[in-house]
């Protein structure tokens, strides 16, 4: 039963989108941990923001292909978190940008990594979602 | 007449690219399997023996790639972004074993759609370390 739930989560399309959730957990993570430790005082704002995103991007990863039913409810959290992420820091990375002096994954919604980050969390909710079982509410 | 297909380096100074021969490489490595990943991903098939060679070519590519670049990190004395650009080679190394291995265990399209991400998230990631290298445009 679980198994099933497991394999509808992870198999599939969402093999696909669980590497696409890694590569950004990689990249946004590697990104936070530069901009932490060599030049934090320059805009701890936007890097702190940087460092979170690097978080929500790990959780989703690893909710997502662990995919129990705990993992999924997780991942539901940590994607929603990703959404308002993406169109809050994007808004304000447009209205106050000297808040964002450099670039983050979320500034621009994502426009430095061609606005996948801005289609992520809408793709893994209507995955979470197109995956879920019957009996799950 | 001799119609010149290839122009010179159009860069203002030559140290401003990274080696260009190792990033060329290792562009094309990654394309031409992620071209055969593309016909798997259509003929619904998983990821198969050559598409697992040429993922070993492109984790070769990468591994000459991050030696050259740390050489090259080494003996320049320009400003560059060096942690970032540490950083993208790391991570191109990373990349590959790891899609293997999330990839192989589905034995349909959506295996080798994983490694398809992969072959050509690689050439992205060439270009970034290009841009790095170049330093910031102002």
């Amino acid at each position: 039963m679980s198994e099933e739930l497991a394999d509808r989560t992870r198999r599939g399309p969402g093999r696909v989108l669980v590497i696409v959730y890694g590569i950004f957990a990689l990249s946004a993570g590697a990104r936070s941990v530069v901009q932490l430790t060599t030049k934090f005082h320059q805009a701890p704002l936007a890097y702190l923001l940087s460092a979170f995103a690097a978080v929500v991007y790990l959780v989703a990863t690893v909710c997502l292909a662990m995919a129990t039913q705990t993992s999924r409810r997780v991942a539901y959290v940590a994607i929603s978190v990703e959404l308002v992420g993406v169109l809050a820091v994007g808004t304000a990375s447009l209205l106050v940008p000297q808040s964002f002096p450099e670039a983050t994954v979320w500034s621009g919604y994502g426009s430095g990594y061609g606005f996948v980050p801005l289609v992520l969390p809408f793709v893994g909710l209507w995955w979470l979602w197109h995956t879920r079982s019957p009996a799950t509410p | 007449m001799i119609i010149r297909a290839v122009p010179g380096p159009v860069g203002p100074c030559e140290d401003h690219r990274v080696n260009s021969g190792v990033e060329r490489a290792v562009v094309v490595v990654s394309l031409v399997p992620a071209l055969w990943a593309m016909v798997l991903v259509v003929r619904n098939r998983g990821i198969d023996g050559w598409l697992l060679a040429g993922a070993a070519l492109v984790e070769v590519a990468v591994l000459v790639q991050l030696i050259v670049g740390i050489v090259l990190l080494v003996r320049t004395d320009r400003d560059v972004a060096r942690l970032t650009f540490l950083g993208y080679l790391i991570g191109a190394v990373l990349i590959p074993p790891a899609g293997v291995a999330w990839g192989v265990g589905e034995k349909n399209r959506y295996g080798s759609a994983v490694l398809l991400v992969v072959f050509l998230i690689i050439p992205v990631m060439v270009l970034r370390l290009e841009q790095i290298w170049a330093g910031p445009v102002v």
